[in-house]
């Protein structure tokens, strides 16, 4: 009994700790309006997930710029990519026009196959920051840190998914996606043969699209107060 | 000196120096190159380029542009979408602008020299340089308590080439200030992205320089700076501390103005003697204050000279009655007695003298102002008061009227009760002992047969006293006793000067000063023994004469003693009585008597000295030294 009551102890502490790493302050979401808990509006949970996106991009232009400093540092941050980023091959607008055009619903997938292409990328990245000797603790934690970030994001963009659903703003067509049993693109290991400059290169592409998407739609859809 | 031409050497050498680049050092002049690709707006980018060295190749289209967007294994260079020769750029409009792919560029001369570097390949979120922000502005937010620094709200709007509303640019703003004549550095504060910031502690009286850039959130490459603006507070006078003190100065005295214009307006007689102390008209006792007045001389004339009713009314007039200051004597015409002479003798004295009080029920003090009898070292009430009758007012006034047919009795109860409290318990054992004596007498001099260099003076006694006692007497005496009592040290002081005027006599006709010898006050009066001893106890106080009385006009010279002790004379010399006044408004006296010789039994109790020959005229100063002993 003692030891079964030491197990559950420990868990709850693990899971304390894991929330707190996390590093965003996050209140459950609500399902169907339960009790005792906060129902956020679309408005609030837009803001929510472009503060994390936000935050997540910061996380990975600050890593890069540290993988910088092991090479000749590029001008324009070009860098030299070997390969395409394994991401290439999903479809993303490449403007403002064009994110403006393409409708929510598509914009909303697009950023989900974005957040679900970086998944397992970012944790392996994470493996091998801890493990190599170039990189200090802090850039270790950063990388932690910026895989969890992507993980809630994801979640956390479901979420909306769902509410928009709920709203009746984008079709049901959405929820294939969210589902964690959601198969991989075609070229899904492509990452594992990328550097892991190139990797971060990459993430910090990507992040930043799904910075300036979230922002589309949320001034799309929401667009009160910050738009 | 030699450091410049060293310094321009190091530097061609340095632009000589190979080119160290990925692909290896090699050796190059400065070959055709771009400068510079900036987006301002995330949708559009410029590239500018540089022939370089080649000068042939400065002309306008003998370098293009080309440029390779890597959105596919595929992509294939192209040209520049849009020449701006004259600025040597190339511009790539919102349909040629890829976000998040890469570009790279290349120049190609006419003879398909292709000129590249890597350098020159981007994204176009990395070269995106904002436009700086606009509508700068700035507003006092505190002063600090001290005065000397406040802070500021600067606040401005994004540039409006940045798409900010919709979210597509993301900025941060960065605020740099500085002293606006100085040279120094900027300071500079932490980006955030909000539209306004605060600066704190700016320093009163000194103006600065604002300016501010913006760059995209999470990207490195600011915009260019904003223009400035300046900020500059100066010291405001603090109006508003001295401000209500005004108010309440200003209110204050209109307020005070207003209340003495209400007393002033409401003519509340107590208050306005306050404010507005009355102004003594002229008064005569007996005339008509209408006569006084200004231009009714001949009227004035006329009554003096006794014409119209004979002479001034021996009753009190009441042309005065609604003055309350003014106060007469009242004097019974019953007592004016010439068949009593005999106690008339010593009457004078003894009035004079005063050691009894005793006053016709008829008496009340009455304090003209014209004559200026002192009150204030008395220790008497003023004037004012009616309970206190003023012994010296009585004295004086019924000295100074002429022609008044009723006695002096009142003067010299004056007298008498001023000399009484002086001696405490004894004028009153007086008093009650003397209990049947009255005050009569037909005339109100007493005739000063010497004067004493302290003071005292020598009262003849011509006439019988006849001392009264009442109980107006007694009540007054133990009013006064109490009042002595209360006056404590004042007594003392108050006695002599009390003295004092019961020795002022007024000799109408100038004949001077007449003195009498105590003896014979004292002797001739054989049925009063207490004024008798009420004179002898007086002769050894101190007595002044008031210098103040002096200053009342001219019928009242006095002689100022200047010695502390002198003994009495003997009674030598007699007074005048007013008998008429003639048709020229000259007073006709009597025939001056025959001048006593001093008594012998004067001489036994109290050796005085025997006054010679009276004179006509004043005791001047050698005479009053041969009156003195």
């Amino acid at each position: 009994m003692s030891a079964n009551i030491r197990k559950v102890w420990v868990e709850v502490v693990c899971v304390l700790l894991c929330s707190s790493l996390s590093g965003v302050c996050s209140a459950p979401l609500c399902m169907n309006g339960q009790n005792g808990c906060h129902i956020l509006s679309l408005s609030d949970l837009f803001d929510r997930v472009i503060q994390h996106s936000a935050r997540m991009h910061g996380i990975s232009n600050d890593l890069h710029s540290e993988f910088e400093q092991y090479f000749l540092p590029s001008k324009n941050q070009i860098g030299r990519v070997s390969r395409n980023c394994h991401t290439s091959t999903i479809l993303t607008p490449n403007g403002k026009e064009n994110a403006q055009r393409m409708a929510r619903q598509e914009l909303t997938e697009v950023i989900l196959k974005l957040l679900l292409a970086w998944r397992d990328p970012l944790w392996h990245f994470h493996q091998s920051m801890a493990h190599h000797p170039d990189f200090n603790k802090f850039s270790s934690n950063k990388a932690l840190e910026m895989s969890d970030m992507a993980h809630e994001l994801r979640k956390g963009v479901e979420k909306v998914a769902e509410k928009m659903q709920m709203l009746g703003i984008i079709s049901n067509s959405v929820s294939s996606l969210a589902s964690p049993e959601a198969p991989l693109p075609a070229n899904g290991h492509k990452w594992r043969l990328m550097k892991d400059y190139d990797l971060l290169y990459c993430f910090r592409r990507d992040s930043n699209k799904v910075q300036n998407y979230l922002k589309i739609l949320k001034c799309r859809i929401v667009p009160e107060h910050g738009c | 000196m030699l450091i410049k031409p060293a310094r321009t050497l190091l530097c061609f050498l340095v632009l000589r120096l190979p080119a160290v680049t990925r692909n290896g050092i090699r050796w190059t002049s400065l070959e055709p190159h771009f400068t510079e690709c900036i987006s301002r707006n995330q949708e559009t980018f410029r590239c500018w380029w540089n022939p370089g060295d080649f000068h042939n190749l400065s002309s306008p289209g003998a370098l293009r542009v080309f440029y390779l967007k890597k959105d596919s294994p595929t992509s294939e260079w192209k040209e520049c979408p849009e020449y701006i020769h004259s600025n040597r750029e190339c511009f790539f409009d919102v349909n040629h602008t890829s976000i998040w792919i890469p570009y790279c560029m290349q120049l190609r001369s006419q003879n398909n020299i292709t000129y590249f570097n890597e350098d020159d390949c981007f994204t176009v979120e990395n070269i995106v340089h904002p436009d700086p922000p606009v509508s700068l502005n700035w507003t006092l937010l505190n002063i600090s308590p001290s005065g000397l620094t406040y802070d500021v709200m600067v606040n401005w709007e994004p540039p409006p080439s940045a798409d900010v509303g919709t979210g597509w640019m993301r900025l941060v703003y960065e605020i740099q200030y500085r002293e606006k004549n100085t040279t120094g550095s900027w300071e500079s504060l932490e980006t955030q992205p909000h539209t306004q910031q605060t600066v704190y502690g700016l320093h009163i009286g000194k103006e600065y320089e604002v300016h501010i850039r913006c760059r995209m959130q999470a990207f490195t490459k600011f915009g260019e700076f904003s223009d400035s603006i300046y900020v500059l507070v100066t010291e405001v006078p603090n109006k508003e501390s001295t401000f209500p003190l005004l108010l309440v100065f200003v209110f204050g005295v209109v307020g005070i103005l207003v209340l003495i214009m209400l007393i002033i307006v409401s003519q509340q007689h107590r208050i306005m003697m306050i404010l507005l102390p009355p102004i003594p008209a002229p008064k005569i006792k007996g005339i008509d204050p209408e006569l006084l007045k200004k231009g009714k001389l001949v009227e004035l004339n006329f009554i003096l000279s006794g014409g119209g009713m004979g002479g001034l009314p021996t009753y009190a007039p009441d042309f005065y009655q609604d003055e309350p200051w003014v106060e007469f004597i009242e004097v019974d015409a019953e007592d004016a007695d010439a068949g009593e002479r005999e106690d008339n003798q010593a009457s004078d004295t003894q009035r004079l003298l005063g050691v009894h009080q005793p006053i016709g029920h008829h008496m009340n003090i009455g304090c003209a102002n014209t004559i200026g009898f002192p009150d204030d070292d008395s220790g008497r009430a003023s004037c004012y008061d009616p309970d206190l009758p003023e012994q010296d007012a009585l004295l004086l006034m019924t000295t100074l009227l002429p022609g008044q047919p009723e006695d002096g009795d009142s003067s010299f109860d004056i007298v008498e009760r001023a000399t009484a409290p002086e001696r405490g318990d004894r004028p009153l054992d007086q008093t009650q002992t003397g209990a049947s004596q009255t005050w009569v007498n037909t005339d109100f001099y007493a005739q000063v047969s010497n004067v004493m260099p302290s003071g005292g003076v020598v009262l003849s006694p011509g006439q019988h006293l006849r001392i009264q006692e009442s109980g107006l007497v007694t009540e007054e005496e133990t009013h006064k006793k109490g009042k002595e009592n209360k006056g404590g040290e004042e007594t003392e002081d108050k006695n002599p000067k009390e003295l004092q005027f019961q020795l002022l006599l007024v000799d109408p006709e100038g004949s001077g000063y007449t003195s009498d010898s105590s003896n014979r006050q004292i002797n001739t009066p054989p049925s009063s023994p207490v004024p008798g001893e009420g004179y002898q106890t007086i002769h050894p106080q101190l007595v002044e004469t008031k210098p103040a009385a002096t200053a009342e006009g001219n019928q009242s010279p006095y002689i100022l003693p200047d010695s502390p002790q002198c003994p009495f004379f003997a009674p030598v010399a007699d007074y005048t009585v007013v008998q008429e006044m003639d048709s020229e408004h000259s007073l006709l006296l009597n025939p001056p008597p025959p001048r006593h010789s001093p008594p012998p039994s004067l001489t036994q109790q109290h050796p005085l000295k025997a006054l010679p020959s009276m004179p006509v005229g004043y005791i001047t100063p050698d005479l009053l030294g041969n009156l003195t002993p």
